[in-house]
């Protein structure tokens, strides 16, 4: 632990409010194409600035998450009450290097620390960000950074631990047990965590200290109305349907859905769809085409219209720290289905008694059909999900939590 | 039609039950051979990798494995559907069988020894590792904190 997080207390007022906050994360969240972690840090950020807070969000030129190529002009704008400054990502990034030890990180290899400092300072950085809030760091009460797994993320721990707050998003994968991630979680101040299980997570893999500031804050949904009939009607479409709704990749686990469907189908002979909202790619056997329905990106209103029509919102990946789409499913009126390996949503699922969850294809086959066949059940857990949200996730008791851990 | 296997109390739905009912109804009906077809091998594909934390399902995946590891080599009732010629047609049928299992015979039945021994493989694996976890686990519980011989233990 550093002398400044040892002994610094920098709340800020005298009423130990934290007033002049600084956010940092590689993308600021505008438009389709960004992920949940970027919305989680702009929602949270929005929230502070509504609150009464001082808001500043550093974040960089990039938008797309692959190429890390600077698009947006640098300099300062603002955003519902948020001062927004984008600085340009490094222009000298190893990629071959920083690919091959993320490679030998990711297939478990035990990677040594002059590789993982490689692979740090070959991620997404800004010495130009990390600059600006070096020589502002003194303006501000708290920093909030996330989500953990950038080069970007971990430089910004270093500049004033004591007043840092990590938002890391944390999954159990090989880059949360290296020894440098380890440093950055003991460096901080505290942690912002999205549900229970990732706070979990974090004490097992990251040995939390107990006097760390830790809180489980996640992120706030709106309730809005859906129309469970439009999409239907809109397609022609007489079958009953599953949703899933987000990116379309392996780690989300979309080749697991698009399988267990087909086998669905062939075994069960139900003539079930399945529709699928976001971005990416989506291998589908030609068989299975004419039954899977691509909407594509689509607003907000008409996701919620999809996933109330939906028999259930079926969220097959592993590695989520909040399942936000199964939120909305449930203030959709929706019921869930999740893979039981994943310990966060399986822990959603438990909390609220709105979804079931599956360990493998006879599991969803079951729970599939019982959907299927019975209203009753589909009512029950979608009402409890639905409870459950607005209790636990509306804006108000987030930004309850959002502040008392900003101020602790 | 499907049971119904959950009533709605007055308190709602109970899902850890739920859950713990239907887990019951699918060991039941993995007993009786219900999801040993190629359609569940596929579909678990891309599963796999998740398997490794669950005891439950490793066996359960090694049952299927089992059942589906050797090819049936055997012979078979060959039928026709279609009714004109159909004495004739099944008769060419036959003869073609004939034909090509004197070829494929050996092919297949060497990849059912293949197969035979992989599995054997890999469920001596599993029982040796788990066996050897299983003791691990039991050494790490009984050690007393900070026993010096406990594994993972910093001098």
């Amino acid at each position: 632990m550093t002398p400044e997080s040892a002994t610094a207390n920098h709340a800020a007022g005298a009423d130990g409010t934290a007033r002049r906050l600084a956010f940092v994360c590689p993308r600021f969240a505008e438009g389709p194409t960004v992920g949940g972690a970027e919305t989680l840090m702009r929602a949270l950020a929005v929230r502070a600035a509504r609150r009464g807070r001082d808001v500043t969000f550093f974040t960089t030129c990039a938008r797309n998450h692959f190429t890390w190529e600077n698009v947006l002009p640098e300099g300062e704008r603002r955003s519902e009450g948020v001062r927004v400054r984008y600085f340009r990502v490094d222009a000298h990034r190893d990629v071959g290097a920083f690919l091959k030890v993320q490679d030998a990180i990711s297939r478990g290899r035990l990677v040594s620390r002059a590789e993982e400092d490689l692979w740090l300072r070959n991620s997404v950085n800004s010495a130009a960000l990390c600059e600006a809030l070096r020589r502002d760091a003194d303006r501000f009460d708290r920093i909030i950074a996330g989500p953990y797994l950038f080069g970007l993320v971990e430089a910004v721990s270093r500049i004033a631990p004591g007043r840092t707050l990590l938002a890391p998003c944390l999954h159990d994968e090989p880059f949360a047990y290296l020894a440098s991630i380890r440093e950055m979680f003991a460096r901080v101040r505290g942690c912002l965590f999205n549900s229970d299980p990732e706070r979990g997570l974090a004490c097992r893999l990251q040995a939390r200290p107990a006097a760390a500031r830790d809180a489980v804050v996640g992120l706030g949904l709106d309730d809005f109305a859906s129309d469970p009939r439009a999409f239907a009607s809109r397609r022609g479409l007489a079958a009953p349907y599953i949703v899933y709704a987000g990116r379309r990749e392996p780690l989300k686990g979309t080749p697991l859905l698009v399988d267990y469907l087909a086998a669905f189908r062939t075994r069960t002979r139900r003539d079930v769809k399945l529709v699928l909202t976001g971005s990416g790619p989506v291998d589908l056997p030609d068989a299975l085409r004419p039954h899977v329905i691509d909407a594509g990106f689509v607003s907000e209103r008409d996701k919620h219209d999809i996933m109330a029509g939906a028999a259930a919102f079926v969220h097959p990946s592993l590695n989520e720290s909040l399942g936000i789409v199964i939120l909305e499913a449930w203030l959709a009126r929706t019921a869930a289905l999740v893979r039981a390996a994943s310990p966060v949503l399986r822990h959603q699922c438990r909390a609220s008694n709105g979804g079931l969850w599956f360990r493998h294809y006879p599991d969803f086959e079951e729970m599939l059909v019982a959907l299927l066949e019975d209203e009753a059940l589909r009512r029950a857990l979608a009402g409890a999900g639905r409870r459950y949200v607005l209790e636990r996730y509306a804006w108000p008791a987030v930004e309850k939590r959002l502040l008392d851990a900003l101020d602790a | 039609m499907h049971d119904r296997i959950f009533e709605i109390g007055a308190e709602g739905v109970d899902t850890e039950a739920l859950v713990a009912r239907i887990r019951a109804r699918v060991a039941d009906k993995t007993e009786r051979g219900a999801y040993t077809d190629a359609a569940v091998a596929r579909a678990e594909r891309t599963n796999l990798a998740a398997l490794r934390d669950d005891d439950e399902f490793m066996g359960f995946y090694l049952d299927c494995l089992r059942d589906a590891a050797f090819v049936d080599i055997g012979d078979f009732e060959i039928l026709e559907r279609r009714r004109t010629l159909a004495p004739l047609l099944v008769a060419l049928k036959r003869l073609i069988w004939k034909l090509l299992k004197f070829y494929t015979y050996r092919l297949w039945s060497q990849q059912n020894q293949i197969n035979g021994m992989l599995v054997t493989a890999v469920e001596a694996m599993e029982t040796r590792y788990g066996e050897r976890l299983r003791r691990l686990e039991a050494r790490l519980n009984t050690a007393a904190p900070g026993d010096g011989n406990a594994p993972g233990h910093d001098a």
